[in-house]
Order: C-alpha cells, then sequence, then structure tokens
C-alpha cells in the first residue's frame, strides 16, 4: 500500500475501519482485502488476515456480502492452490448466516476456490466441510451444504461417493422447504458426475420426489432437472420412462410458476430430446402452455413458438396443422403483451417455415398486425423484416408490405414513426435508387421537418445511409435543395436539423462539394437572430474541419468563427472559440 | 469546477447516476450564485421551450428531451416542481441543475410549491435524499437553492409563466419584481400565492382546496393581462389528461410535462415550443416505454415462502 507508513500495521488499519459505524467505510475497506493481503505477504495472510477474516462475521448482511465475494478472490494471496483451502474457514462460517444472497455468494465462492484443489485437498478440507455444513442445526447451513455436492463428488474415493450420495438423499427430504428447494435447485449440476448405475436406482426416485413436492418453490426445480437428466441419459427409454412424466406434469402443474418454468426451459427440453420425440410427445404439451390462462405464460410461449418449431421444421405439416391455428387465436388474444410477442415471434418464424408458407400464412398476418393499435406489436414486427426480407425476397416484401410501412411513417406514436422511418434506407437501398421515387424522397424532406427531435436526427442519418449507396450525386440533385431550404426555414430547431444533416453527410459529400456549395450556404446563419442557431453554426463548422480544403479553412471559415466569437452570448462566443482552436 | 468536469457530471446525471456529495454542494453552490443575479421574473428571449410539472420522473424528463432536443441546442423554461412524487428526484433536480450551471442562458427553472422544505419533507424528496446519500446534507443543500429560484418568467414581454397562478395581492408584474423571494416558501401572501393558485371558470377570486393561493376566474385573468400588456399566462401546477390545455379564449394555458403521473394516472404529457416568432406549437408525449426505465433498486428481500 502506498500510503502504509512504517510501524502502521495494515491488519491493525483493517480491524479499526471495520469497527467504524458508517457502513458505507467497512464496505470500502473489505474492497481493499486483496491490496492489504499483497502488502503483507502470503504467509501473514494465511496466518493471520484470513483467521482476522473469520472471526468478522457479525456484520450488516450488505457487508457480509461483500466479505463472501472477496474471499474468493483470496486465492493468489494465501499463495495459490496450495493453500486455497485455508480461505475455506472464513466462508463456512459465512455459509451459515440467515441472508440467503451472502450465502448464495458463499457457495459460489467456495465453488470457485475448490475448482482450484488437487483431489487430496478436497478429500481433507472440503469433504469435511460439506458434512459439517449438511450436518448442521439450523436449516441455513444445511441448504449451503446442496451447492457443494457436485464440486466435492468428483473428486473423493468410491467410499466418500456413497456417503455423500446419501447425505444428498436426505437433504431432498428435509423437513426445511428451504433446503429441499436448494437440493432440487443443485440436483440439475450434481447428476452430470453420478455413474448411470446410481442414476437409476438412486437419483430418478429423488428427483421424482422433489417434482411432487408441496412447495411450488421446489417443485420448479423439476423443470431444470428434467433437461440435465434428458441429457444425462444415454437410452430413449429412460429418458421416456423416467424424465417425460415429470416433464409433462410441470405443464399442467397448479402453480403458474412452475408453468411459467417449463415455458421457459421449452426448446431446451425439446433439444436434449430431439426432433422425432418432441414432434410424439410434445407438440400438445406446447399448444397447451400457448393457450394457458395466464397472460405471462402465454407470452412466454408465444416467444417461443420460433424456436419450437425449428426444432421440428423437418414435420410442416405439424407446424402447419397443429401451431398455425393457434397463432391465429393470439392474432387476438386479450392482453398487449402476448401480441406484441406473437409480432416478434412470427417474423422471426418466416425463415424456419420458408417462402413459400411464409408468403401465404405469415404476410397477412403482418399486414393485419401492422393495423394494430398497440405500438409494440408494430414496432416489433418492423424491427425484425429484415430477416423475412431474406426469405420472401424484396420484391414481395415491397408490394406486400411496403405500402402499409410507408403509411406507418406517419403514426400518431413516434417512436412507431422512427422505427418504420429507420427501416426505409435498407429496404431502398435492397431496390435500388428507381425506386426511389418523388413520393419517398418528399417523405425524407418531412421526417427531417418532424415535430420530434430523435425523428429529425434519425432522418438526416437516413439520409446518409441513401447517399453511401445512391451516391453523392443522388444527394445533390434530389435532397440538396431541399436541406438548402431547411436553413431558412422560420423555425430555429429545423435551421439546426440542416446543419446536422451536413455534418452527419460530410464523409460522403465530399472536400470540393462541402467547401464550394454547403459551406457558403450554411456561414450565412453567423447572423442569424437566434443564439442556438449561430451556437450550432460553430459546431458544425467545427465538425466539418475534416473534410474542408485548408485554404477555405484559414480564410472562410475563421472569419465566420471569429465573427461569432465577438458574439454577446457567452455559449455563442465559447462553442466559436473552441471551434477556432481546431482551424490551425 | 471547470466546465469539462461538469460536463462529466451531466453525462452521469443523464444515465440516471447519482454524483458524490461533494459535487452537489459545489453544484448547488454555483447555481445558487447564478440564481441570486437572476431577477424574480426572468425576461427570456424567445424561442424557447416551456415545460410544466417534471415531479422526479427522470426517464419521462429524458423522453422530453427526446422530443424536445437537447439542451443547450434547444432553449428550456421548467415552471417548477422538479422534484417529489417520482423516483428520481434527486438525479432530475440535479441534471437541470447542472444544465443551469453549464448553459444559464439556454435553461431558466422557476419556483414551484414542491420547491421548498416543507412539501419536500412529506412527498419523498427527502425521504429520497436519505435513502441515496445516506443523510441529509444533499437535502440541506438543494433546499437552499429553493430560496434562490426565480418566482416567473416573461418571454419576449408577451407571455408570462408562473408556476400556480395569479394573486389577489398582486396587479402588476412590477409588484412580483418586488417581493424579496429568498425564503421558504410562506404560507400566505402574494409569493405563496404565485406558487400554488389555479385558474376556474368562475369569475373572480375564490378559496383554493389545496389550502393555500387562490383561485382566480377569466375576468382576472383578461385584467391582468391588459394591465400589464400582455398576451398569455403559462403555468403548470394541475395535472392536465391531454398534457395542456387553454382557458379562458386563450389568455392562460396549463403546460403539464409528467406523463402517467406518478405511475399510474394515465395522463399524456406536452410542452409548448414558442418559437422565434412566439408562434406556439405544443408537443405531446406519453410515458417512456418499460424497456427504456430503470426501477429504484430495493434490497434484496429473502426468498422466504411460508
Amino acid at each position: 500500500m502506498a500510503d502504509s507508513k512504517e510501524g502502521i500495521d495494515p491488519i491493525q488499519v483493517l480491524t479499526d475501519e471495520l469497527k467504524n459505524e458508517d457502513v458505507q467505510l467497512r464496505l470500502n475497506s473489505l474492497r481493499q482485502i486483496s491490496t492489504i493481503a499483497q502488502a503483507i505477504g502470503q504467509e501473514r495472510t494465511r496466518n493471520e488476515l484470513v483467521p482476522f477474516l473469520a472471526e468478522a462475521t457479525d456484520d450488516e448482511d450488505e457487508v457480509l456480502l461483500v466479505l463472501a465475494e472477496e474471499l474468493g478472490n483470496l486465492i493468489e494471496f494465501v499463495g495459490g492452490s496450495e493453500y486455497a483451502h485455508k480461505i475455506l474457514q472464513p466462508l463456512q462460517n459465512l455459509a451459515s448466516v440467515e441472508e440467503t444472497v451472502v450465502r448464495e455468494k458463499c457457495v459460489e465462492s467456495i465453488v470457485k476456490i475448490a475448482r482450484e484443489l488437487e483431489e487430496e485437498q478436497i478429500q481433507d478440507y472440503l469433504h469435511p466441510l460439506l458434512k459439517t455444513l449438511s450436518e448442521g442445526e439450523w436449516f441455513t447451513s444445511r441448504s449451503s451444504a446442496c451447492g457443494l455436492f457436485a464440486v466435492t463428488y468428483q473428486s473423493v474415493d468410491d467410499k466418500s461417493k456413497a456417503e455423500l450420495r446419501k447425505t444428498f438423499a436426505k437433504l431432498c427430504g428435509d423437513e426445511t422447504p428451504m433446503v429441499r428447494r436448494a437440493a432440487a435447485q443443485n440436483l440439475a449440476s450434481f447428476v452430470p458426475h453420478i455413474e448411470l448405475e446410481f442414476l437409476v436406482s438412486e437419483f430418478v426416485p429423488l428427483f421424482t420426489k422433489l417434482s411432487k413436492d408441496e412447495q411450488d418453490n421446489v417443485r420448479l426445480f423439476a423443470v431444470d432437472n428434467c433437461v440435465s437428466l434428458a441429457k444425462v441419459f444415454q437410452t430413449e427409454d429412460e429418458t421416456l420412462t423416467h424424465v417425460l412424466p415429470v416433464f409433462k406434469a410441470t405443464i399442467s402443474d397448479k402453480s403458474w410458476r412452475v408453468r411459467y418454468m417449463a415455458s421457459e426451459k421449452f426448446c431446451q427440453f425439446c433439444e436434449s430430446l430431439g426432433p422425432e420425440l418432441t414432434k410424439q410427445h410434445l407438440v400438445e404439451s406446447f399448444v397447451d402452455l400457448l393457450k394457458d390462462y395466464e397472460a405471462e405464460i402465454r407470452t412466454s410461449a408465444t416467444l417461443k413458438i420460433a424456436e419450437f418449431c425449428s426444432r421440428i421444421r423437418i414435420f410442416r405439416e405439424v407446424i402447419i396443422e397443429k401451431i398455425m391455428p393457434v397463432i391465429k387465436e393470439l392474432r387476438n388474444d386479450i392482453s398487449d403483451h402476448v401480441k406484441a410477442a406473437l409480432a416478434s415471434s412470427v417474423t422471426a418464424l418466416a425463415p424456419v417455415i420458408g417462402k413459400d408458407d411464409s408468403v401465404k400464412f405469415l404476410v397477412p398476418l403482418y399486414l393485419d398486425l401492422l393495423k394494430e393499435d398497440i405500438p409494440e406489436v408494430k414496432i416489433n414486427i418492423v424491427s425484425k423484416l429484415d430477416s423475412v426480407t431474406q426469405v420472401i425476397g424484396i420484391e414481395v416484401l415491397a408490394s406486400s408490405i411496403l405500402p402499409a410501412i410507408v403509411e406507418l411513417t406517419d403514426d400518431r406514436q413516434w417512436r412507431v414513426r422512427m422505427s418504420m422511418i429507420e427501416f426505409i434506407p435498407s429496404l431502398a437501398i435492397q431496390l435500388g435508387v428507381e425506386f426511389f421515387d418523388e413520393k419517398l424522397v418528399e417523405l425524407c424532406r418531412t421526417w427531417l421537418m418532424d415535430s420530434v427531435y430523435k425523428i429529425r436526427e434519425i432522418a438526416a442519418k437516413n439520409l446518409k445511409r441513401l447517399t453511401e449507396s445512391f451516391g453523392t450525386e443522388w444527394f445533390q440533385s434530389t435532397m440538396m435543395p431541399k436541406v438548402v431550404d431547411l436553413l431558412k426555414h422560420k423555425n430555429y430547431l429545423f435551421r439546426q436539423i440542416a446543419m446536422y444533416t451536413f455534418t452527419t453527410l460530410a464523409p460522403e459529400l465530399g472536400t470540393e462539394f462541402l467547401t464550394k456549395s454547403v459551406l457558403p450556404e450554411i456561414t450565412k446563419l453567423k447572423t442569424d437572430s437566434v443564439a442556438n442557431v449561430k451556437m450550432f453554426l460553430a459546431k458544425t463548422l467545427q465538425s466539418l474541419i475534416p473534410y474542408l480544403e485548408e485554404n477555405t479553412i484559414q480564410t472562410d471559415v475563421k472569419s465566420c468563427l471569429s465573427e461569432l466569437s465577438k458574439s454577446d452570448d457567452n455559449d455563442v462566443k465559447s462553442y466559436a472559440n473552441q471551434a477556432l482552436s481546431k482551424c490551425s | 469546477m471547470d466546465s469539462k468536469e461538469l460536463d462529466e457530471h451531466i453525462e452521469n446525471l443523464y444515465k440516471c447516476q447519482l454524483i458524490p456529495e461533494n459535487a452537489v454542494k459545489q453544484i448547488c453552490d454555483l447555481a445558487r450564485d447564478i440564481f441570486i443575479e437572476e431577477a424574480n421574473v426572468i425576461p427570456i428571449e424567445p424561442p424557447v421551450t416551456i415545460c410544466g410539472d417534471v415531479h422526479g420522473q427522470f426517464y419521462d424528463l429524458k423522453e422530453l428531451f427526446s422530443i424536445g432536443g437537447q439542451c443547450p441546442y434547444t432553449n428550456y423554461l421548467f415552471m417548477g416542481d422538479f422534484v417529489d412524487r417520482g423516483y428520481f428526484s434527486v438525479e432530475t433536480f440535479l441534471l437541470l441543475l447542472a444544465l443551469k450551471v453549464r448553459y444559464p442562458k439556454r435553461i431558466t427553472l422557476i419556483r414551484g410549491n414542491h420547491e421548498s422544505r416543507q412539501i419536500t419533507q412529506v412527498y419523498g424528496f427527502y425521504d429520497e435524499c436519505l435513502k441515496k446519500y445516506g443523510g441529509i446534507n444533499v437535502w440541506r443543500y438543494c433546499t437552499e437553492v429553493f430560496d434562490y429560484i426565480a418566482l416567473g418568467a416573461m418571454i419576449g414581454n408577451r407571455y408570462f409563466c408562473v408556476h400556480g397562478g395569479l394573486s389577489p395581492s398582486i396587479e402588476t408584474i412590477d409588484e412580483i419584481r418586488n417581493i424579496d423571494r429568498k425564503q421558504e416558501v410562506p404560507h400566505d401572501g402574494p409569493m405563496c400565492d404565485l406558487l400554488w393558485s389555479d385558474p376556474e371558470i368562475v369569475d373572480g377570486w375564490g378559496s383554493s382546496p389545496r389550502g393555500a393561493g387562490f383561485t382566480f376566474g377569466g375576468d382576472i385573468v383578461h385584467d391582468f393581462c391588459r394591465k400589464n400588456n400582455i398576451d398569455m399566462i403559462a403555468r403548470a401546477h394541475q395535472l392536465i389528461m391531454e398534457g395542456y390545455s387553454y382557458m379562458f379564449e386563450k389568455s392562460l394555458v396549463t403546460v403539464w410535462s409528467a406523463p402517467n403521473y406518478c405511475y399510474r394516472c394515465g395522463n399524456q404529457a406536452a410542452i409548448l415550443e414558442i418559437d422565434e416568432n412566439l408562434n406556439q406549437s405544443f408537443k405531446v408525449f406519453e410515458a417512456a416505454p418499460f424497456e427504456d426505465r430503470a426501477f429504484p433498486s430495493k434490497k434484496a428481500i429473502p426468498d422466504y415462502f411460508l
């Protein structure tokens, strides 16, 4: 530590600071633990700092949370993996505190350390620690124990393994729901380490029992465990017999939280089953979720439509006959969230079902959804249209959907307008300059004059994208006169957006055009009656400097800026001076 | 504090991040030095965009800037009630204050009835400061600044702007100019009325259901406008479902800039753009969408389930 003076012991300083009444101060000093450890060296860290921290577990939860985290970062400071087990003691103490967040962080740190340990250290230190915790009187230490089985199990001998399985089984039947919950939560990460011979005989019963627990907070994890077990089992039979019934039960569980979890993890489970089994066993379940009476679950499942269909994409008729009718029902769902989810889902579905079916089933749906009064629905459709275009082709899109989009560039909701306007350039670029007729050019100009600032900004950026593709000449002939007109608009905000347009386009327009055609127009604003316009002019000139001829900078630009720098208005003056400093 | 440092604080505040307590103190001191020089009724040259109550709805203030344009390129007048009710009074007020310090000519703040020690202790700002800074220093700095904020503004000599409305003890704007405003908002009297009163369709003066200020009718407004040679009074102070509303043949307008007030009223908000030729145009907007907001962090609640 740079400021540690001779005679002042860093541990003593820490001790004092941790006694301070100010929580923030205690937090700050705990954040410095690594620095202190570095200062006092590995040996003292092991022998003094760590034992001291083991005693420091009587504090506010937020302090303990930081302590639990920082302990996990101490490995290199106690002397690396060889000594890492030394940090386990303070963590063992923290593992039994009441606050869940602290315990979880603490288990995280123990696991982090355990990954560095040799098998021998695990056998000698971690296994006893796990044993102590799992026999703890208070439920807190027993639930922390549940998180340590996976990392311990792989490194111990067969006798200990048998013992660990037994202990875990006991925790699965613990009388405290919190412990059963922790066991259920950690089952998924534990089973990949279990030998196949014990899976069916010992773990399937545990898994089945937890999935029927009276607490929905415990049943919740049945879904994760299904996914995990389905991956571990090597034969279809085992999965179908032991896992599938449990998974199906979660979909009709009486608690919406369990059903929600099933919906969230649905596609993961399908992945471990493969397309054939998914088609045979899970289509109806998925439809059930899409028709659930809770809107949250319908939303969640709706968002999975594209992914689910892609898992069974080889069975076209199933998608068309089973899923498509439900999509049509969801179109008229009573919940706005469901409709918004549907909008993003059906755009993602196009690549899955291909051109012909998309044109037949989805395009009409898009047009229909674009008529919705809910902004998110319209925005979700248009924001993913690029991927739809790749499937159905630009011509189909232009003839079918484009008119609806152009109409919506005038929507009452500015965010809807913005998303439509943002979409136009990519479309125009694909369709080519011929498509960009008088009407669209006129619209581009209108967008520059939108009542909402953000849209004016997007409109200017659009012009840049269009000019990048169509070339500077296109801008000069079609847009330039319109933007120059805007420089003379009676509203100061529009005069500014005109200048902003030139700034945005500067890299495309080229030195000569900027110097000869743009500069003379914008410098006329140096006598503008509104200070903001003059500030903006100075700012604009500054950003144009890299693109202008050196001669012109030293003459026209400088003279305009020096004039502005004489303004009575401090802001104009300071913007002008700042730009001037960039001129040389 | 130089402008570079100030710009950094402004940048953080735009992200709705708190700035250090000592920076708050410095900004408050600088703001006070600026406010102290300002008249009770600040003369403003148009163009300027007029905004009503914001009430700590930070993400809706950002929405407002998205629509109206960024300060300093758009000029703004905020007619008070920056704090209370919303989740982010601290960030909202400090952002406006920091902008004021950075660009004193581009943004004008006038005082609302919530810019008061008493009211902020009841409606949230005090508690928020205490929670976010772990002490009341920030609240003290801010409320000291409140005392220096001007009472009104006059746009191009035509539009008089005030948070609440008129007062039976005031006939001319010059009388407002003579008030000693550097104090806590009083319980009654002209200064209190300017911040508390409401227009009412019934002519004449009436007692206010708010318990402070008065109600005033169209006759009072017409008289006031004629006597002071102005065209319109712009004020805030009252929730308007459509965001704004004219009264008395457009001689008075109420502007409200807190959409979905208190996160549940379902109202629209508005700002009023006055261009350089004194033309008026309203921008109506809705609350920032859910994805663009953050919520105040709550301390993690242990996952008990019995």
